[in-house]
């Protein structure tokens, strides 16, 4: 069985900037949430008391938050856990006004009250010290930051620097992208959020690296009349592979986004999104990137000589 | 079939199999087993364990906190609260020996409260000189340079050398780092983690501890035992009355942690007598742990008796099979306690546990053999009594932390969040995984399957390299493993594209097979290593979460390199060179 029969030629350099235009707008439109709407933030990184409670019966978040608020805690929000016949809900209060360690014993008893102490469970509990959530989000800007430079300097060395800026350039659009879509549904970006982030990094430099690979392999040929043909041929020749990787990992995530726990649920929805643009700015932003470094080259030689 | 093929695939099926024996322990729950055996064994005798549990490795792969549920916990060493109780040894210390050593007198003393310097104040101007003398000959190491303080009595300044306050902060650290180590060695939990993190930070893990908040309140008690003497110069209510009145004065909030009694104490300070101090006897609801009634007490300054001079603590029952903490003190301890129940008989005597009163008993008559109960009083059900006396007694044993704890942060999951979650999410990983597989067999035959084999293989690798180095496995880790099986899947696909590409031009397979594995290489090697230079990068700089992330990568990665590329191209070979085929079916 094959994708194409003969090796398929879609004019992937010609309409670049079409491309380009489009992922412009919706990384223009991402960063446009992340400003605007702002990510929200979990637990993880901005301090404060999160619980998840299993509940007798079935409620609604609207009915806690209610209670909630009548208890004056400070900044809460109640929201659902998981699917609602698994009647879990998760309280997160960031800016307790009380001492932190206390906060699950003011807010079980409430809730024991008002829906039955049977059948009650505080699941998890979370606290996090203001100074340690800060201190967690710059580490993990650190290390990701640090890792996209290794990138780079690796392609660099092992292609040339041509290649690397937009190999990396479409990291960060694969990045900010998922980080719209977290700031629009305004799902918890928590570690595990962070930890998907990391794996679409990985998935779309590897990505990436395989189409420069097919343009590193006819390198031979290139010269500035050939660039946009070889470039195109490359992305073509490894198409069906391309194609074949991508839905392949995107079921595993789609399953995983559909069947599994509540845990996994954001990570998977992170994946699909990150799997679709890891293969989308290959040939969207890292072959135009690369045709544009290319092209600008010489200028830029020249402007140095007259310089010295 | 010749040797070296033979060496080449039993190697590969030895590999596989060493892979399996280690998964063996997790696949079948052999330490939840052996647990549990061990929980019902009567005293002294070796828990029953099934006999074949000898020939397998004792652990299984460990589940991270977020997927069995359990306890992390970072906890600030508050150091200068360490701090300050090492400089007030050090100064009693030091005018012991100019006591003993040079027969000098040292009229007061005061230390930093940045803890920088000592202050001492003499008699007469020689006794100055002749101490100062002394310390700095005997306290090289200690003390870096003194300065002469204005005042009627010569007074000196002594600064603590910079070395010996970090020495100092890093015994404290320490110090702590083994109580809470030793304290949960004695609670008895699988696979406990004590830390220490940064300069004054102790982490915490606890997997699977059934009662969470016992287990963080045996951490965090400072397990501070001390005999103080009632005063009554005052009548209840009128102390109670300049509680009131300090408090409003002071603005301080109604609390009875050390340090809001602290903080209470300092506000009164020159209105009690001199050498007192205020404290109190909480009474606490059963259930919630409110605090329903404090008591204050009017008490000596003087520590008579402290936990350090304990021998023993044991739990014990009084004649109401009401459960007591008993004591027995070191004959130090023994000698102060009859020393002090002879003098002072008829007076209350104030047993303090961190700082709040537990009980205070009236001395009836002296006593000398250097023994004495503390009674629970909070708790209504027996069983809840029972724990607390326990729980007292392991925190008495086990000597008192050199300074309080204070949560920096802290994770407490159920058990069935974390097992529901991970059952849900391994159940669709795998049908995904079955999914992957009959897709690829369907697209590309029989090297499909191979390739198959090659994923599952190297899953099987991820997974007993985990259980091998007794990594732990958290949901970030799951993540590591989704990339490294969706980049798994990825080199094989790679690679038959490529065959298929050189067939397609028509070449032999024995050719086309040489040479899509040759082209196919330098992108695996480069994708992989980029995603491998990451990992190590990741793993260097990030925090806990994040480097489960880097571990399950980087193994599932280098084992790829070997399952998708040499083992793979191993088989081709075979059937190529040995079998002859002439086609292959991709």
């Amino acid at each position: 069985m094959k994708l194409f029969k003969q090796t398929p030629n879609f004019p992937f350099v010609r309409n670049r900037f079409i491309f380009l235009l489009m992922s412009g707008l919706i990384v223009a439109t991402s960063l446009f949430l992340l400003f605007t709407r702002s990510l929200n933030w979990g637990t993880d990184f901005m301090g404060g008391v999160k619980l998840i409670y299993q509940f007798p019966k079935p409620v609604s978040d609207g009915e806690v938050r209610k209670l909630m608020e009548t208890l004056s805690l400070g900044g809460v929000s109640v929201v659902r856990h998981g699917k609602p016949e698994e009647r879990r809900l998760a309280i997160k209060v960031s800016k307790p006004s009380q001492e932190t360690e206390s906060l699950s014993k003011i807010i079980t008893p409430a809730l024991a009250k008002a829906y039955g102490e049977t059948g009650l469970t505080l699941e998890q509990e979370v606290t996090v010290g203001p100074k340690v959530g800060q201190e967690l989000r710059r580490k993990g800007m650190l290390a990701v930051f640090f890792s996209l430079f290794c990138m780079l300097a690796y392609i660099g060395f092992r292609f040339d620097f041509y290649f690397a800026p937009g190999a990396i350039v479409a990291l960060f659009h694969d990045v900010i992208v998922t980080l719209g879509f977290f700031a629009f549904f305004q799902f918890e970006f928590d570690l595990t959020i962070l930890a998907a982030c990391l794996t679409i990094t990985g998935y779309s430099i590897n990505d990436t690296i395989i189409v420069f690979d097919r343009i590193r392999e006819h390198s031979r040929l290139i010269t500035p009349n050939t660039i946009d043909e070889v470039v195109n041929n490359g992305i073509n020749e490894t198409l069906s592979r391309t194609l074949i990787t991508s839905l392949t990992v995107f079921f595993v995530v789609l399953i995983l986004y559909l069947f599994g726990g509540a845990t996994i649920k954001d990570f998977a929805f992170a994946m699909m999104i990150g799997v679709i643009t890891g293969t989308y700015s290959t040939f969207s932003i890292a072959c135009p990137v690369y045709l544009g470094m290319y092209r600008a080259a010489p200028r830029f030689e020249k402007m140095f000589r007259k310089n010295v | 079939m010749e040797t070296s093929w033979k060496w080449k695939f039993g190697s590969v099926f030895a590999f596989i199999l060493l892979g399996l024996y280690a998964l063996v322990p997790t696949l079948f729950h052999f330490p939840q087993i052996r647990q549990e055996l061990e929980a019902q064994k009567k005293e002294g005798t070796e828990a029953l364990l099934p006999w074949y549990f000898k020939f397998f490795p004792e652990k299984g792969i460990n589940l991270g906190l977020d997927l069995q549920g359990g306890i992390y916990i970072e906890l600030e060493v508050m150091v200068e609260e360490g701090l300050k109780a090492k400089m007030d040894i050090l100064a009693q210390e030091i005018i012991r020996n100019l006591k003993e050593r040079k027969q000098l007198e040292v009229e007061s003393s005061a230390k930093d409260p940045a803890y920088q310097y000592l202050d001492f104040t003499f008699k007469t101007p020689e006794d100055s000189k002749a101490a100062s003398e002394y310390l700095l000959k005997n306290y090289r190491n200690t003390l870096k340079r003194e300065e002469s303080l204005p005042g009627e009595k010569p007074a000196v300044r002594y600064f603590l050398s910079p070395q010996y306050l970090a020495d100092l902060q890093k015994d404290v650290v320490s110090q702590a780092v083994q109580a809470v180590r030793n304290r949960i060695d004695r609670y008895g939990l699988a696979e406990p983690t004590v830390q220490r993190q940064g300069a004054t930070r102790i982490v915490v893990e606890l997997p699977g501890v059934k009662d969470p908040e016992r287990a963080i309140k045996i951490i965090q008690q400072a397990g501070k035992l001390e005999f103080k003497l009632v005063k009554n110069d005052l009548t209840a209510t009128k102390l109670g009355d300049m509680i009131a009145e300090a408090r409003k004065t002071a603005n301080l909030a109604v609390g009875y942690t050390a340090e809001d009694v602290q903080k209470l104490n300092d506000a009164l300070a020159d209105k009690l007598p001199k050498e007192s101090e205020v404290a109190f006897d909480l009474t606490r609801e059963a259930v919630t742990g409110k605090i329903t009634q404090a008591t204050p007490y009017l008490l000596e300054r003087t520590v008579y008796v402290t936990g350090e001079m304990l021998k023993n603590a044991q739990v014990q029952f009084d004649q109401n099979s009401k459960p007591y903490v008993s004591l027995t003190f070191n004959s130090d301890g023994a000698k102060n306690f009859g020393d002090l129940t002879t003098a002072h008989v008829h007076e209350l005597l104030a047993i303090m546990l961190d700082g709040n009163i537990a009980s205070a008993p009236q001395i009836r008559e002296p006593i000398r053999n250097g023994q004495c109960q503390i009674t629970l009083g909070s708790s209504s059900s027996r069983d809840a009594m029972l724990r607390e006396a326990k729980d007292l007694v392991l925190v008495l044993q086990e000597g008192a932390l050199p300074a309080r704890l204070k949560e920096a942060t802290k994770t407490v999951i159920g058990p069935t969040l974390g097992a529901d979650s991970i059952q849900k999410s391994i159940r669709s990983m795998l049908f995904g995984t079955l999914l992957v597989i009959i897709f690829m067999v369907i697209y590309y035959n029989l090297s499909g399957l191979l390739a198959d084999a090659a994923v599952l293989i190297n899953t099987i690798f991820i997974f007993a390299l985990l259980a091998m180095f007794q990594a732990t496995l958290t949901l970030p880790g799951m993540a590591g493993i989704v990339l490294t099986i969706g980049m798994a899947v990825d080199t094989n696909v790679l690679i038959l594209e490529r065959i298929r590409e050189e067939l397609a031009v028509g070449q032999h397979p024995r050719a086309a097979v040489e040479s899509g594995y040759r082209h196919a290489m330098r992108a695996i090697i480069d994708s992989h290593l980029t995603v491998i230079i990451s990992g190590i990068i990741l793993y260097q700089y990030g925090t806990g979460p994040i480097r489960g992330f880097a571990v399950t990568l980087m193994i599932g990665l280098i084992c790829n390199l070997f399952t998708a590329v040499t083992m793979t191209k191993m088989v081709y070979d075979y059937f190529i060179m040995v079998r002859k085929i002439n086609r292959i079916s991709i």
